[in-house]
């Protein structure tokens, strides 16, 4: 590839998705759905941030992989999760991350979290609108400009929709909804939303069977992120595990169900 | 019908080269140095928006002197062919080599083919590793390029400003001495400018992916102090 030198008309500016696509780079449809997918993903607003928690199963007619992450960081104080084809999420993660990155190389000032959810938009409706590989993102940052931790869904067409509370993405979230309804409430502090993003994780892998819940045998647990302030955090696997291992033995206690309390 | 003179390839170049010279010289100089512990980039820049020295890639910093417009597009293009042969192929596959060769092809070729030569020359700066060695790739006008061992100057004094610099430049040194040297030989003895008209970039291992370092204000006075 050549130097990609524009005269100031025709100029594609600090978007890396727009010029991409006038230079052929992204991928065109296809026309067979047989990647894996499915997944719960959740993102969970409580007082300095916001908390996500993701499965890391990749399901197709079985299990493809019990390792994904799905969970990543699109810069420092932005997490994009994501659901439906492998393929095309993945691919979103990577132009989303080179995206945000190249306008901030471009124009030496970074995109806002608004401007960073907003972006995706349209990415998703042409992905989605023109091939049967449905991608469904989940983005959740710290708002610098207004100090704050946001979350943003999407749906099928590219609608971007800000939520205040929590979402979820993914065949689970019927079961990490209900958990989530139940247990939200405004002035979580990150202790309270970690346990209650932990629960709503553990219904839908108890109850969805292309959710991946915390698998004792591989010692695999679900990713927990924290986004606030200081920026994108990953909890360490050994405290994840540990986290579960506490729900587990609860359940244990009561025959599998919560016993009349969340927990 | 227009009547075309005759002008010798020795003058059109020789005119050519002159026009390029001449605006180049009307701006302020750059002095880019290995350090240490990876490179640095100081620019005399009184705006302290629009820059001269800026990042590349993760390990890929740029600097430019002469005519903004021109060589901000270049940065704009540098970006571009960066982040997409990263894309394309692996973040370890972009290379500064490369892309100097690219800038040096552009630029010899507005030189003999353009309306009128860009008036720039600039600078690529590569931060070595285990796979690519710390580079400082200068490329002129006309579209010369020259890999530079420690350190390269440019913009209108750079001679002076090179033998000052030289004569402190024997080893590398810390950032802070390295900074130092670079500013005195900028300004020379007879003058002296503060840590706002400095603009400085560095490119550094500090544990994340991407190096590049804009310092500001407060961290370039206290370098200097």
């Amino acid at each position: 590839m050549g130097l990609p030198l524009f005269s100031a008309h025709s100029d594609p500016g600090p978007s890396f998705w727009h010029y991409a696509e006038a230079q052929g780079l992204t991928p065109t449809p296809s026309s067979k759905d047989d990647s894996p997918h499915a997944t719960t993903v959740i993102a969970v607003k409580y007082v300095n941030g916001v908390v996500m928690v993701g499965d890391r199963q990749a399901t197709g007619n079985y299990i493809v992989s019990r390792d994904v992450r799905k969970i990543e960081a699109a810069d420092r104080f932005t997490a994009l999760a994501i659901s439906g084809s492998a393929a095309r999420g993945i691919e979103l993660l990577k132009i989303a991350q080179l995206s945000f990155e190249h306008y901030e190389k471009m124009t030496d000032s970074a995109l806002s979290l608004e401007g960073k959810a907003n972006y995706l938009s349209p990415i998703i409706q042409r992905n989605n609108l023109t091939s049967p590989l449905m991608v469904l993102p989940l983005l959740a940052g710290w708002d610098e400009s207004h100090r704050v931790g946001r979350i943003f869904e999407y749906d099928g067409a590219g609608g971007c929709y800000e939520r205040f509370d929590f979402a979820t993405i993914g065949s689970g979230s019927p079961f990490a909804d209900g958990t989530l309804r139940l247990g939200f409430r405004a002035d979580l502090d990150l202790e309270a939303a970690l346990e209650l993003g932990a629960l709503a994780l553990y219904e839908a892998g108890d109850n969805d069977p292309s959710t991946g819940g915390p698998d004792f045998v591989r010692n695999i647990f679900p990713m927990m992120v924290t986004v606030d302030a200081e920026g994108f955090r990953e909890l360490p696997s050994a405290e994840v595990g540990e986290r579960f291992r506490i729900i587990n033995e609860r359940r244990t206690q009561t025959g599998g169900v919560a016993g009349g309390v969340l927990r | 019908m227009s009547n075309y003179f005759y002008v010798s390839p020795e003058q059109l170049i020789k005119d050519r080269a002159e026009f390029a010279q001449k605006g180049i010289a009307r701006g302020r100089s750059i002095v880019a140095a290995i350090y240490d512990k990876g490179v640095v980039l100081v620019a005399e820049n009184p705006s302290a928006s629009l820059n001269k020295v800026s990042e590349i890639y993760d390990r890929i910093a740029f600097a430019g002197v002469g005519k903004y417009n021109e060589f901000d597009r270049l940065r704009e293009a540098g970006i571009r062919w960066a982040d997409t042969t990263g894309f394309t192929y692996s973040r370890e596959d972009v290379d500064a080599r490369a892309l100097a060769n690219y800038y040096a092809q552009h630029l010899g070729d507005m030189f003999t083919e353009g309306q009128k030569p860009l008036e720039v020359e600039i600078l690529v700066a590569q931060l070595g590793n285990a796979l690519r060695p710390t580079k400082l790739y200068r490329v002129a006008y006309e579209g010369t390029i020259s890999d530079e061992p420690h350190f390269a100057v440019l913009g209108g004094d750079a001679e002076t400003i090179r033998d000052r610099f030289a004569l402190t430049e024997e080893s590398l040194h810390s950032l802070k001495v390295t900074l130092q040297n670079a500013s005195a030989a900028l300004t020379g003895p007879e003058r002296k400018i503060g840590a706002a008209e400095l603009e400085v970039g560095i490119l550094e291992d500090r544990g994340n992916r991407r190096t590049f370092l804009r310092l500001n204000d407060e961290q370039v006075s206290e370098l200097l102090s």
